[in-house]
């Protein structure tokens, strides 16, 4: 393999972790905050890409398409929030259940509308071309979504870090009674993040749309590649997740490429040794595991 | 813990002998998927219910069981061989994996057995030339005690009947074993337990090793059952569906699992010839057990026996009243 195949699919390998990255953080915050396993995430990002699949078929355009995509799974969030997950918490079991069975019919109405060929979404007008970096052509549009992803770590961890929403966000991964008792309305702040990381996840999906195409099972694929991703990069932190994420990015596409039987074990090994190492992940903190 | 009657037992094994009489021929065949499944669901509740470890990637062992069968069947037809086979090849899986998961707890466990077992599918899904890939491999191997090939429905639904009586015999006398009773202990208070000298994780590793075992037997027996295996026998959808199984029929209790297997086969089966939406329908019954549910099946039958013939017991009862039962399944309620 020579430096310059090795380069693309490094790049490849960043632009698939970035997507990986805006799943990862939002189901990392709803664990570390919230303590659900949010077993429905990866239908976020299913979503995501399907409703703006419909959009851009009704000539929205790609910006248009996306951003009401996010809108609409955001709102999505809010409703499963709302009426089903706020009546478990606490029970570990049931939020499991829940979300996986809902993961269960929104696979299947997908599947029910579009069928289960896959689609994919056009790549933006603009970036439809290739980029020239001086030593190899590379698709424009990867490189967009590389940026996006950087530009959204460095926005997620001056929250994180440097706000008061931040600031709360940290107290409740480390103990969420002590803040409610400090007279935050910790509901609102529950629905709020749990949209929040819905909407992340359907950018990831409306972005990852022209990469990697849609249909119906990519949802699990997503969803458990960003499990493994919470689990090496520490619950509640940010942080974690792009490290995380960027490390399975490369492995898993360096993998397809050198060893395509063993990629899921490539990474599960690396999940492992990390877990042993530090069973409370790379940047995770409190004593959840 | 009160000791069942024997009574009970008793009324499974004849019920057990006399279904035949009643089924059909597809009857006999579904009652025989009902079984394995059932010894496969039995194993997962013996695992979240004594000993508190809720799995997300059963199926890992189920489906090796049944590509041990499957794969090595090809080259030997013994039937002994190679349902031994396939119990020690989930068994060690199951000891290896335990080793290295059993630090962890909750969430965290449930997410690494997750993982796990989509590895496992991965690997299954990729290696076309030995398993066969996406399209599955037919099953060469032919279900022989010793006593020529067994091919009638009647028949294997028998084995299996016995396979299930067994497994069910060798979990009531492994959960009231000094043993069991320590992994029970552990589950209800495990500082205290470590507090009294107990290595718990050497104790929850014995547990899931046996239950990896057992749900290698049910996909051993699955092979020769359906003849043909795919990569979904590892699919963590399958792992899900047996937990709904268990939080169907009642978390805590050895028979409840068994009776939600049943319950969701026969649901399975009877809605699918209806409609494809199958998996909406499955999704939706998720949601309202988890909502309405109050702790399985079980309960509500030993509820209106109770009522029925009004024995006062009043533990039982209370423990009705306390939320689902899912996460509160303490003693007192073995069926």
């Amino acid at each position: 393999m020579s430096v310059t195949t090795l380069t693309m699919h490094l790049l490849n390998g960043l632009a698939y972790g970035m997507l990986l990255f805006m799943i990862a953080a939002g189901l990392s915050i709803i664990f570390g905050l919230m303590n659900v396993v949010n077993l429905a995430h990866g239908t976020f990002y299913l979503a995501g890409v399907y409703i703006a699949y419909y959009f851009i078929g009704r000539q929205f355009g790609f910006w248009l398409s996306m951003l009401l995509s996010i809108i609409v799974v955001a709102i999505l969030g809010v409703l499963m929030e709302k009426l089903l997950l706020e009546r478990v918490y606490g029970k570990e079991l049931e939020q499991v259940l829940l979300t996986f069975g809902l993961s269960f019919i929104f696979a299947d109405v997908v599947k029910w509308i579009w069928g289960t060929s896959p689609l994919t979404l056009p790549v933006p007008s603009g970036l439809d071309v290739s980029a020239d970096l001086g030593f190899m052509i590379f698709p424009a549009y990867r490189i967009f979504v590389i940026l996006v992803g950087c530009m959204l770590a460095v926005l997620l961890w001056y929250m994180e870090n440097k706000t008061r929403v931040g600031a709360m966000i940290r107290a409740g991964v480390d103990d969420r009674d002590m803040l409610s008792a400090l007279g935050i309305n910790i509901k609102v702040v529950f629905t709020c993040i749990f949209a929040f990381g819905a909407g992340l996840a359907g950018l990831s999906g409306v972005l990852g749309g022209p990469i990697m195409g849609m249909y119906v099972g990519i949802d699990s694929e997503i969803l458990i590649s960003s499990l493994v991703i919470v689990v090496i990069g520490g619950l509640g932190t940010w942080k974690g997740a792009f490290i995380g994420a960027i490390m399975v990015g490369v492995v898993d596409t360096l993998g397809r490429v050198l060893f395509p039987s063993f990629t899921m074990a490539m990474i599960f090994a690396i999940m492992i040794v990390v877990l042993l190492i530090k069973p409370n992940g790379l940047f995770g903190r409190g004593a959840h595991a | 813990m009160k000791n069942r009657p024997l009574w009970l037992n008793l009324v499974l094994l004849v019920v057990l002998a006399v279904m035949p009489l009643l089924l059909s021929s597809y009857g006999l065949k579904l009652g025989s998927e009902v079984l394995i499944m059932a010894i496969f669901v039995m194993s997962l509740g013996l695992i979240i219910g004594f000993a508190g470890l809720v799995s997300l990637g059963h199926a890992a062992f189920f489906g090796a069981g049944a590509y041990t069968v499957t794969l090595i069947g090809d080259h030997l037809n013994n039937t002994y061989v190679l349902l031994l086979a396939a119990i020690l090849v989930s068994g060690i899986l199951a000891f290896i994996s335990g080793l290295l998961f059993i630090r962890s707890s909750g969430a965290y466990f449930l997410m690494i057995t997750l993982a796990f077992g989509q590895m496992l599918y991965a690997i299954a899904y990729k290696m076309e030339d030995i398993t066969g890939g996406v399209d599955g491999k037919p099953v060469l191997a032919t279900f022989d005690l010793g006593f020529g090939a067994i091919d009638s429905r009647l028949t294997f639904y028998y084995v299996t009947a016995v396979a299930f009586a067994a497994s069910y015999f060798l979990l009531r006398v492994f959960i009231s074993s000094p043993l069991g009773k320590s992994v029970r202990g552990i589950k209800e208070n495990e500082s205290r337990m470590t507090a009294l000298g107990y290595n718990t994780r050497n104790y929850k590793l014995v547990v899931y090793t046996l239950s990896g075992m057992m749900a290698g037997f049910a996909g051993g027996l699955y092979s020769y059952f359906n003849e043909y295996i795919s990569p979904d026998l590892l699919n963590w959808m399958f792992s899900g569906q047996a937990l709904i199984m268990v939080i169907v029929g009642g978390v805590g209790t050895l028979l409840g699992p068994a009776i939600g297997a049943g319950f969701f086969v026969i649901l399975q089966n009877y809605i699918s010839s209806y409609t494809e939406r199958w998996p909406i329908i499955m999704g939706l019954i998720f949601v309202a057990i988890v909502l309405y549910g109050r702790g399985g099946i079980i309960h509500i039958v030993s509820l209106i026996w109770n009522l029925l013939f009004r024995r006062k017991n009043r533990d039982q009862n209370m423990q009705h009243k306390e939320g689902t039962g899912i996460d509160s399944s303490k003693s007192g309620t073995s069926v």
